[in-house]
């Protein structure tokens, strides 16, 4: 097994406390951090959110490779170019104003940033003013990412895709939504670009969206 | 949770009958499918008349080490046996077991004290199993007393609160709670350990006093019981006790168990 196999491995099992020390050994022995970063991270996310898809795999064991990830990237950072973690590009992610639910959120944002987006989370109970204004301080803004978890917030979903479409930016961004009650009906009706049903499937998605 | 696998006993009429037959494939066997069940320790107790004891006992102890490399609870109500046996085992495993009867402790304690064997060190003494908590915490005491005086480190040390049947009891298991809380309370990292099917006797359906007896025990901060590892109901209820109990990071001992099929149903194909 070659040293980035076994950081994607250990990605894949969702092994947080072992990843920093192959991470390093690889580095050690000379591998490319971007392709450490792609061959043994990405795509082994990649793996893993294909699993949970399959329903191969449950929600725990994506978070803890999500997260497994995450302290691998920690090691990596240095070694990789400013814009390296992502590649992909800014993407702003909420919970729509009125809904309190963050897991879901949380996911998504998890399986966004493993993707290789740079991720910049707004947290819950988001009005859509601040999302506008979180756009306007990054021109740079590829896709906006809006969860609502309540039949009685997804007015404010509504809402808020509104008030983006309403923006000068709009044609530059690219809107996704997901939450227990959002369908892809509801998404077309409101005016988004895409819909996911899955933290998974978000990152899917959000990738065809660049 | 801490497994000591019970199922090689000869007080189990069919291993007492593999053991007069000197049936080795039979314990070896039974061995197998208690390390593959995870079982933390192999618990082996011959059951047989003290002067055969220790033949027996190691006759066991060979089959079960030919099989696993897991530890083993060497099990005699004999110290003079157990201090016999005990060295006899590859690795390091359990004492099962000492109380403050007699000079139980005085004999073996000395004997461990530097090696890294651990011990189960019952809540009874000259008088019997004490009625009420306070009394058995005063057992639990004496025991810690002694632990300190040979340098046993509570780490090694594996208190049984002693669980009687349900049956007779006033007050449920609220004493075994009581006693359970204030020694996991006094010492967190000591381990506390209940011969889980002792509170079902004499009971119909006693799987089901004995799952809910285990629940509740861990709660109090039990966290090691001789049990059947291979009951996928126990094993189960365990796993997911431990993360109700928030022992369990993202639950992931509950799914890696699931995984490995240890409770789960076998797929149907």
């Amino acid at each position: 097994m070659s040293k980035i196999e076994e950081v994607a491995a250990l990605v894949e099992k969702g092994k947080a406390k072992q990843i920093g020390a192959a991470v390093q050994s690889a580095l050690d022995e000379g591998c490319d951090p971007v392709e450490i970063l792609n061959k043994g991270m990405i795509d082994a996310m990649g793996i893993v959110g294909e699993k949970f898809k399959n329903n191969e795999i449950f929600v725990p064991e994506m978070l803890v490779a999500a997260k497994a990830m995450k302290v691998g990237v920690e090691v990596l950072k240095p070694h990789l170019a400013s814009d390296a973690t992502g590649a992909l590009g800014k993407l702003i992610i909420a919970t729509v104003a009125g809904d309190l639910h963050d897991i879901g959120k949380n996911l998504v944002a998890m399986m966004l940033e493993s993707a290789g987006f740079e991720v910049i989370d707004l947290g819950v109970d988001v009005p859509a003013d601040k999302i506008i204004a979180a756009v306007n301080e990054n021109p740079d803004t590829k896709i906006v990412a809006l969860s609502a978890l309540l039949t009685t917030t997804m007015p404010a979903m509504r809402d808020t895709v509104s008030a983006l479409a309403a923006q000068d930016f709009r044609k530059d961004i690219k809107i996704m939504v997901g939450g227990a009650p959002i369908t892809q009906a509801f998404a077309d009706e409101v005016g988004a670009d895409g819909y996911s049903e899955d933290a998974a499937s978000a990152a899917t998605l959000a990738k065809s969206l660049v | 949770m801490i497994i000591i696998g019970e199922k090689i006993n000869g007080s189990i009429p069919i291993v007492a009958k593999a053991i007069a037959e000197r049936d080795s494939e039979f314990i070896k066997e039974r061995a197998k499918i208690q390390a593959a069940a995870n079982a933390t320790f192999i618990d082996c107790c011959a059951s047989v008349p003290e002067a055969e004891e220790v033949e027996t006992l190691k006759w066991m102890i060979d089959c079960i080490q030919e099989v696993t490399d897991l530890p083993i609870s060497v099990d005699s109500p004999s110290p003079a046996v157990l201090a016999e046996v005990f060295s006899y085992c590859k690795r390091p495993g359990l004492i099962n077991s000492v109380s403050m009867e007699g000079d139980k402790i005085d004999k073996i304690f000395p004997l461990i004290a530097d090696t890294e064997w651990n011990v189960i060190a019952l809540c009874s003494d000259d008088t019997g199993i004490p009625k009420t908590a306070e009394d058995r915490l005063r057992v639990f005491n004496n025991i810690m007393a002694k632990a300190k005086e040979y340098g046993i480190k509570p780490s090694r040390i594996y208190i049984d609160p002693l669980v009687e049947m349900l049956c007779t009891s006033e007050d449920g298991i609220a004493m075994n709670v009581e006693v359970i809380s204030t020694v996991r309370n006094q010492y967190p990292d000591i381990h506390i350990v209940a011969a889980v099917s002792n509170i079902s006797f004499n009971l119909p359906m006693r799987k089901y006093v004995n799952l809910g007896f285990t629940v509740l025990a861990m709660n109090a901060g039990l966290d090691s019981g001789i049990l059947d590892p291979t009951n996928r109901d126990m094993l189960g209820l365990i796993y997911a006790t431990e993360a109700l109990l928030g022992q369990d990071d993202y639950c992931m001992e509950y799914i890696g168990a699931y995984r490995d099929g240890l409770f789960s149903k076998p797929e149907a194909k």
